[in-house]
Parts: C-alpha cells; structure tokens; sequence
C-alpha cells in the first residue's frame, strides 16, 4: 500500500516538453515536443548521439532550465525551480572543493534547516553506507575520482530526493572503478529507491542498470525506441542489476540486448556522415 | 625524496646570490667603476648604520613607520572596498551596468598617473598617501574579485541551487569560497602594485618613508644611501607578500600550497 503511494509521490509526467534555443545562426531545436510518464522507483537510462538533448532533457527535469512550452510534473506538481527533491549528481562530480567530506554531505541538510542532531546521524550513515568511514574531515582533492563521486551521490541521496538526475556520473572514472561505482550506485539506490534519469554514453551501462533504455534520435531530439531489459532477462526472478557485474556480462541475453541498443544507437550517429 | 628536492633548490639560490654579491665586490674593489655609479658592499654597509641612527636627523624606524601606516591604510581600505564592488558587480546585473563604464575609465590610468592631482587635492600629508595607495589597489583587488565571482563554474552553482540554495546563501556559501583563490590572487597582485606607488609618491613629495629616503640620498649624490632606500623597500616588499601568503594559506586550506 505504502508502496504504491510511495510510487506515485515519484511519478514524472512530461506533458508536450519542447527545447528551442537562441543562437547565432537562429533558432536551434534541442528537443521536439514529446510527453512520456515515468512510474515512481523507475530506473530509466536514456542513450543517444552527443548533442541530442540529454542534458537538456536533464535540466528542464531538475528545475534548473525552463522548457519552451509544456510542462513537467513530479507527485502531479510542476516543477518550477530546482530544489532537493531532484538531486543531480554531475560527471565531474562538482563537490565543494573548500568543503570536507561531512560538511559536503552535510551542506543541504543544514541549509534546508535540518536538526543538527538529526543532520549528524544522516550524515554519518551516508559516509557508512558508501564506504567513507575515516576520510569525513578530507577535502574532494585529496580523494580518487571514484571517492569522489560516491561523496557526490551521499550528498544527493543525504536529501531523500524524489527524484535522482544523474548526467554521465561514471564517464569520468577508469572501467574499473566505472564498474564497481555501477554496482555500488544499485546498492545505495536499493536503499531508498528515488526515480532515477540516468544518462550515459555506455550502452552497457545502460543495460545492466535501466528498468526502461530511452533511446534518443540525434539533434533535435526525439525519443526513437524505449526499451525494457526484464523482457530479456528470461528466467531471472530479479533485475541483473542486483548480480555481480562480471556474471551479467558473460550472459547471451545481456550481449543480445546490447547488441541490439547498440544497433539503435549507431544508427543515429552514423546517419550523420 | 622531497627533502633533498629542496636541499638542492636552496644550494642552487644561495649559489646565484652569492655570485651576485661577490661580482659586486669584485668590481667595485678593483675600482672597475666610480663609486658614484656603483658603491661597494662596505659603504652600502656604512650607509646602512648610517640610516639606522637617523639619516638627515630622521631615524629608520620613522621612514618605516611612514611608510608602513600609509600603507596599511590605503591598502585596506581598498581590499575592503574594491573586494566588495567586485562582487557586488559580478553578482547583481544593474550594479554592473552602473559601475562598469567607471572601472572602465578608471582601469587604464597606471596608479603614479594619480601623484600629482592627489597633491593638488590632499596636499602632501597622510590623507593623500593614503588615497594614492588606495587607488592602486582597488583596481586590482575589484578586477580579481570580479572575475573571480564570474569564472565560479556552473556546475557548482547547478549544485547549489539543486540542493536547495537560496540566492544569499549561494553567494555566501558557494560563490564567494570558490572565488576566493582568484580574490586572493588579486589582493596579492594590489599588494605589490600599492607598495610600488607608495614608493613613487614618497619620491615625488614627501618628508619621510623609503621613497624620502632614496631620494635625498640622489640629491646628496651618495648612491649608497639609495642602495640602502632601495634594499629597504625590496625586504619590506619581501616580507609584505610572505607574511600574504602564509595568511592565504590559512583561509584556503584546501587548495595545493603555492611554492
């Protein structure tokens, strides 16, 4: 019961979203008028060329870019401004250099008046739950991409968002580390379950995290073809997602579905040249 | 590893130094050129004993403190003013667009320009020093901090505003922390230019300071006691920009020291 209450309260309805932007060279088209609904607790990965609209798509969401026209609406609400409810996590992590880990992590939490007591015991949990225990008075510059990036995750999750905008999070990090932070993302994200707008340029990636593949045309951008991996994933009772990466790679249904994205994908890049 | 870096560094600055200094002694003992043109290490020497009891009847720690008040004065009031102005401008788009055609005429006039209007305008006592070391230093110190507030990235204040940072608390918390090395790096910058103008003010007029100083040793045709007004001001300057820099380092801890 709580559950599908829970679900809506995270729906995300786009009702005839539409980008242009002012250039030189005149009007630009960033996204064509589209509306969709995402379901409360959806992973959804969007892949698509460079330059077709991802990260504008990712703004309008969070609040930080008006659309031309149409709306977008969280739990049936506008979204108007950007707030955190709809945490964003950057590529290049974007923590705040003068801050230490806890009062990274802290910051929201203080700003929106949250009890210190009650913003100690959050914050101390975030740095468990990412592994972060003893490195709470570092600065970001002294910590490995992929450290820093999990400060940048606690820092959103620490806000309980509805909704969790994540712009290429991995694309900075070595395949290495890029793999575990996949696997550790599904982890802490099983423990609050926000809807998550995900956007890479690994069709991989997307495979093995998405509920749904959004699949983009190139400039302006369209949605070409969704996709839903559990239709693929056969006899598996739960999402791949929440096995070891280097089981779910080796499986035939996995190759064929990325295979098939892939195809997807490259045919919008390659009908440019 | 990193000890042995700095062993070697040292050697290396001491060698240069003492070269320097025994090429002066050199030449200047085999009487190579007039002591007028150049004055030995010895005289210098005497110069400065000389400048220490009172040259001119006007004890060193007067020139100093002359120079120094001035200096601190000028130079803080316009870190004050020219730090706030800068952000304020960069900040709020009127402020900018009242402001900006002003720092645009200000901006290009080179601070010694302004010597000769302040003394119509002030006459020769502290108030006009210390405008003097004012205008040199706000420039700088408005510039940087503009710039500074400007070249915040976007993705930091994308951040900001998404975890729920209102306009003042993203100024105060986001935009002026990440700004704060290039404000740094223009105080620093106003330092040195303040100090140069004081310099050449007290050149120009004056009754006390290193400028006085240098000065009246050229009139008197003793080159030494323009050696010593001249080392004078480059210790002072010296020391002016270490003591700035150990304070940097203590209000951005988080940034790579600078070497």
């Amino acid at each position: 019961m709580s559950q599908t209450k829970l679900g809506e309260r995270n729906d995300l309805v786009y009702e005839d979203v539409c980008m242009d932007f002012d250039s030189a060279a005149g009007v630009i088209r960033a996204l064509d008028p589209f509306s969709f609904h995402i379901q409360g607790n959806e992973f959804i990965v969007i892949v698509g060329p460079s330059g077709c609209g991802k990260t504008t798509l990712l703004h309008i969401t969070s609040g930080l870019t008006a659309p031309t026209s149409g709306q977008v609406l969280l739990g049936g609400e506008k979204i108007v401004e950007p707030g955190p409810d709809k945490a964003i996590v950057f590529q290049n992590f974007s923590l705040f250099p003068w801050k230490s880990v806890y009062d990274n992590i802290e910051f929201g939490l203080r700003i929106n008046g949250v009890p210190l007591a009650d913003r100690q015991r959050l914050v101390v949990n975030a740095i468990q739950l990412i592994g972060l225990d003893g490195f709470e008075k570092h600065f970001p510059r002294q910590l490995s991409g992929g450290m820093q990036q999990r400060v940048a995750i606690a820092r959103s999750f620490v806000m309980q968002p509805q909704i969790l905008l994540m712009d290429e999070p991995f694309a900075a990090l070595d395949a290495q580390n890029r793999q575990l932070m996949q696997e550790e993302l599904v982890r802490i994200w099983q423990t609050q379950k926000p809807t998550v707008l995900f956007i890479t340029h690994s069709v991989e990636e997307a495979v093995f995290l998405a509920d749904r593949i959004i699949v983009m045309s190139r400039r302006p951008g369209r949605i070409k073809e969704i996709l839903r991996p559990r239709d693929f994933m056969g006899e598996l009772t739960s999402h791949w997602r929440t096995l070891p990466y280097d089981d779910v790679i080796r499986r035939i249904d996995f190759q064929e579905l990325r295979a098939q994205v892939w195809r997807l994908v490259k045919s919008e890049i390659g009908d440019r040249h | 590893m990193r000890k042995r870096h700095k062993l070697l560094k040292n050697t290396f600055a001491l060698a240069s130094v003492m070269t320097l200094i025994s090429a002066w002694w050199g030449v200047t003992s085999l009487g190579l050129v007039r002591p007028l043109i150049l004055p030995s290490p010895a005289e210098v020497g005497l110069g400065l004993v000389d400048i220490w009891h009172g040259y001119l009847g006007v004890p060193f720690m007067n020139h100093f403190k002359a120079s120094l008040s001035v200096m601190i004065l000028g130079y803080l009031s316009a870190a004050v003013v020219g730090v706030s102005i800068g952000i304020g401008m960069a900040w709020i788009p009127s402020v900018d667009r009242l402001l900006s055609p002003l720092v645009s005429a200000i901006r290009p006039i080179p601070p010694p320009a302004w010597i000769p209007l302040t003394i119509l305008w002030f006459g020769i006592d502290l108030t006009a020093k210390v405008f003097i070391v004012f205008v040199a230093a706000v420039v700088p110190c408005l510039l940087n901090s503009y710039q500074g507030i400007k070249s915040v990235p976007v993705d930091l204040l994308n951040a900001g505003r998404s975890l729920g940072a209102t306009r003042k608390v993203l100024l105060m918390e986001i935009v002026v922390p990440a700004a704060l090395p290039v404000i740094l790096g223009g105080l620093r910058i106003a330092l040195g230019t303040a100090w140069a103008t004081i310099v050449a003010a007290e050149l120009v007029v004056s009754l006390a300071g290193f400028g006085f100083l240098i000065m009246n040793g050229y009139r008197n045709l003793e080159s030494n006691i323009v050696f010593c007004g001249m080392l004078a001001v480059a210790i002072t300057g010296f020391l002016m920009n270490f003591l700035f820099l150990r304070l940097s380092q203590k209000l951005v801890p988080w940034m790579p020291s600078e070497k």
